[in-house]
């Protein structure tokens, strides 16, 4: 089923959740909203839910109004960030429990609740886990099971609020995978929130990237990554990994005659910075700081002047530099990215051309 | 609020469930405390002044205040004890202790007056050992100071007890790192994080201590300019029909409990925010 | 349990606070507890079942039940529904409401008999109509029931209050979205998170209605056999100077007491355990 959301705005007292939001999820799509946190895409999540109410705006299932629908017939799933999962049943029964408060006409019998349930136990492969109760099980079970949970009333659309937030970095990355395996086999819509951009980037078919309760850029991973809209949607998809090269005081020095250029800043993915041993044309000179090996990659701290500039380099690039602290070195971005009035766009462009 | 075509609230029942609760808070409790109000309107501030101020009725708050001061002193002292004994010391027989800590909360005042009565009147259990020093308990003040603390108890360590097991290990661990003696942490750490809830303990059963009068009567004797509690007066105005004169009494200790239900929200307020404010304000963005 | 070096009082200190401690419970809690059966039993066995078994005693422990059946139901309701609004949703007077749900504390037991005479009394708001319409409220059941109604008014919205505060709404929500209707979400998913806070609100009103002395001693009249409740009915044969009797009746709210306290741990024991459960540290993940 696809959602279509039009002009939508939400406001808690003063402070402007959402502002004037559209955005059109096609059937089938797996979409991330992703930002950082009090930016509103868990009110959207609810709106769209129908756990909140917006202030304006309307949103479209299927092409039809649904914004006055209550949350309990607009047919969606929703797995909450603490999974919400009812403490005192079972997990079958907390499975079993959509299927057991339906209209005495719609209700499935005994036997065919308890096959629904023991193969949706399955999907989510925790079928052995059926008598515990939720306080038994870990956090990544207990995010499965909500997810069986929510998928026993056969939602058109599945709404997920941080689903992997407060589980550790290995559970994080299997469940990742396997709700993207999951979305494919059901072939339903889904959306889900999160403020980790590699998860976004890894799951979604498309990213919404949101900031101060406004969309900033709705793209495929491949797109808001190499292409970001603006600068707040770089910083925010660099990870750890991201510099952010505040290179005002850097320009000047390079691109002095250029009048606008102090009003430009320019972006530079830490791993898009070549360095080198010796002084190269158009490069600047700085000195190495610290360096620190972390994992697959080499991370080092140049200070060029007073600022300091974060570089990366593959285990190989390193070993042939071999860069000690306190070397002099000679370092140029490979790939730079530049925000700001249209005049200065292009000039500064030209200037960092070297 | 919401805008005028608004999906309903997701979780039902606000109307119905906040229809309830205020009707029925009106018709039991603000409706009642009301007919107090307009009654003893019929006699103006004046009145009721002139009332509370006679001589037997003074005399009776007097007793009343002053007791209750005792005995909420008394819990303050021993009942810090009490819950610094159950919750930081291992004996035997400690759950069942802690247990029993509740008893006067269970006990029906009218049994703890009798067997007050009893226990400590001249040829009781404890009177007999008291009166050949001197002390009469029974039907005296002292009398009254006695099963007021007995009431009273609970508040105070009930009110403790969980703002001790709070504390910390590792604060007072540090302040030993950094030289203080025991009783030095005890002073200067401890004590002013346990004083909030001490004090409110304190106005607790401060509190609950004005208004007994079951477990009282029994052991005070009800000698009036002596060993009269204002809400056996407010009673012997009732039985001799003088409903006014009960009304403003009874006015007069319904406002002193305001005042003192105030002061402990107040109190409580207080002790949670009170280290509050700077963090919070930093916090902001 | 044992306590940390740095954080313990020397040998001599814990022992005497623990003596004084204990001594001043056994001297203001044990003592009268063991006294009201001593002196229940002073003259045997038989002495004490004849003091029970007689009429006036029987009419009191019927009507003492009565009342507390008759007032706690009410105030569950209210508890509940009261608890309802405040935990889980937002709305402007709020802490207003909070503040008076625990106003009957503060208010003297006498005061609360007294308003309802000045409610329902001969000379009362409403004596005059109920005079005309031959209905008896004070030294009356009725009377009585109101009294207690307002005493214990309190005690179970005090326990859910922040108990579903803590719990959040989010399960309730969860209900909702899986297609449950209100009452569904109420009865399968709210009551059953919320029991044992109830149980231990309903345990504490429900002592509290068979003690209560001061209110409704105003609003009875002390009718024998009629307006008498156990704690009333002590009060009489105490003053008619029948120990045996008094004590013997006091025995019984005595042990309702001790059962009170005893029901009351085991909730708490519950209800702590299922804190526990609920904050748990998390199992470590086992990934196949």
């Amino acid at each position: 089923m696809s959602i279509e959301i039009r002009g939508i705005g939400k406001q808690f007292g003063s402070f402007v959740a959402l502002d004037d939001i559209h955005l059109d999820i096609p059937t089938g799509e797996l979409v991330a909203l992703l930002g950082p946190s009090g930016c509103g895409k868990t009110t959207l999540l609810r709106i769209i839910a129908g756990m909140e109410s917006p202030d304006r705006g309307e949103v479209l299932f299927a092409g039809a109004e649904a914004t006055h629908l209550h949350a309990r017939e607009r047919n969606v799933g929703f797995v909450f960030q603490h999974y919400a999962l009812f403490r005192h049943m079972s997990v079958f029964e907390n499975v079993a429990f959509g299927l057991r408060v339906k209209p005495r006409k719609e209700r499935p019998s005994e036997a065919e609740i308890r096959k629904r349930v023991m193969e949706l136990l399955g999907l989510v492969q925790l079928d052995w886990l059926a008598d515990r109760y939720p306080s038994q099980l870990s956090g990544g079970q207990r995010q499965r099971i909500a997810l069986a949970r929510a998928l026993a009333v056969e939602p058109k659309v599945l709404l997920l609020d941080e689903p992997f937030g407060a589980l550790d970095t290995k559970v994080r990355k299997e469940l990742r995978r396997w709700l993207r395996r999951l979305h494919d086999e059901m072939h339903i819509s889904s959306v889900f929130v999160t403020h980790d951009q590699e998860e976004a980037l890894e799951v979604a078919d498309r990213v919404v990237v949101m900031n101060h309760g406004r969309i900033e850029q709705i793209g495929t991973p491949d797109e808001v990554y190499s292409n970001p809209a603006s600068p707040f949607v770089y910083e925010f998809l660099g990870n750890v990994n991201v510099f952010h090269s505040r290179v005002q005081g850097k320009w000047a020095e390079i691109g002095r005659e250029e009048a606008e250029a102090e009003t430009t800043t320019a972006f530079v993915r830490p791993h898009d910075i070549e360095i080198s041993r010796h002084p190269a044309e158009s490069a600047l000179e700085a000195v190495v700081q610290h360096v620190h090996p972390i994992g697959p990659v080499v991370r080092v701290e140049l200070l060029h002047g007073a600022e300091i500039v974060e570089v990366e380099l593959s285990r190989e690039r390193h070993e042939a530099l071999n860069l000690l602290a306190g070397q002099p070195v000679w370092f140029r971005p490979r790939q730079v990215k530049v925000f700001g009035d249209a005049v200065a766009k292009e000039s500064a462009k030209q200037a960092f051309l070297f | 609020m919401s805008a005028p075509h608004s999906p309903p609230r997701v979780l039902p029942g606000l109307g119905l469930g906040l229809g309830y609760a205020l009707v029925y808070l009106s018709l039991i409790v603000l409706i009642p405390l009301g007919a107090l109000i307009l009654k003893s309107s019929e006699l103006g501030l004046h009145g009721i002044l002139d009332i509370a101020t006679g001589e037997r009725a003074l005399a009776a708050l007097r007793v009343t205040f002053g007791a209750s001061l005792a005995a909420a002193a008394i819990n303050g002292v021993f009942g810090l004890i009490v819950a610094w004994m159950l919750v930081r010391y291992d004996f035997p027989g400690k759950r069942l202790v802690d247990s029993l800590v509740d008893l006067p909360f269970a006990l029906p005042t009218a049994v703890a007056g009798i067997t007050l009565a009893t226990l400590y009147a001249g040829n009781g259990w404890i009177g007999r050992w008291l009166e050949p020093l001197g002390l009469k308990v029974a039907y005296t003040p002292l009398g009254i100071v006695v099963a007021l603390t007995f009431i009273g108890l609970p508040f105070v360590v009930r009110t403790l007890q969980p703002v001790i097991e709070d504390i910390e290990p590792e604060v007072e661990e540090a302040a030993a790192t950094l030289g203080a003696s025991r009783w030095q942490t005890f002073v200067r750490i401890l004590f002013p994080a346990i004083f909030p809830a001490l004090l409110t303990g304190f106005s607790l059963a401060f509190a609950r201590a004005l208004g007994e009068y079951g477990s009282v009567i029994f052991i005070a004797g009800n000698l009036p300019l002596v060993s009269e509690i204002t809400p056996l007066l407010i009673i012997s105005k009732l039985e001799q029909y003088d409903l006014l004169g009960a009304t403003a009494l009874a006015v007069v200790m319904l406002a002193i409990s305001f005042v003192l239900l105030l002061a402990i929200n107040l109190l409580q307020w207080w002790a949670a925010n009170r280290h509050r404010g700077s963090v919070v304000e930093g916090a902001r963005p | 349990m044992s306590r940390r070096r740095a954080a313990q009082e020397p040998r001599w200190v814990r022992w005497s606070l623990t003596a004084i401690g204990l001594v001043f419970l056994f001297a203001f809690l044990g003592l009268p507890l063991a006294a009201v059966f001593v002196e229940a039993l002073a003259q045997g066995w038989s002495a004490y079942v004849a003091a029970l078994a007689e009429p006036e005693a029987r009419a009191a422990v019927g009507l003492s039940i009565g009342i507390a059946l008759a007032a706690l139901p009410l105030n569950i309701l209210f508890g509940v529904a009261a608890a309802w609004a405040v935990a889980k949703f937002d709305f402007r007077g709020k802490s207003l409401l909070v503040t008076l749900i625990d106003l009957p504390f503060a208010v003297s037991p006498v005061v609360a008999g007294l308003i309802f005479i000045l409610l329902f009394g001969v000379n009362g708001v409403f004596g005059a109509w109920l005079t005309a319409h031959e209905i008896k409220v004070i030294f009356a059941v009725p009377g009585m029931v109101l009294a207690t109604l307002f005493i214990t008014f309190p005690f179970v919205a005090r326990e859910l209050i922040p108990l579903m505060q803590s719990q959040g709404k989010d399960e309730e929500e969860a209900a909702i979205s899986l297609g449950a209707s209100g009452w569904q979400m109420f009865w399968r998913v709210t009551l059953p998170n919320i029991k044992w806070g109830l149980l231990y609100g309903v345990i504490l009103a429900n002592a509290r209605a068979l003690g209560e002395f001061g209110a409704v001693s105003v609003v009875s009249g002390h009718i024998r056999g009629e307006t008498n409740t156990l704690p009333l009915h002590v009060e009489i044969l105490y003053n008619e100077y029948n120990q045996v009797g008094a004590f013997a009746a006091a025995s019984v709210l005595a042990l309702l007491a001790l059962l009170t306290l005893v029901a009351k741990t085991v909730v708490e024991w519950r209800m702590q355990k299922e804190m526990a459960m609920l904050n748990a540290e998390l199992p470590p993940e086992k990934t196949a």
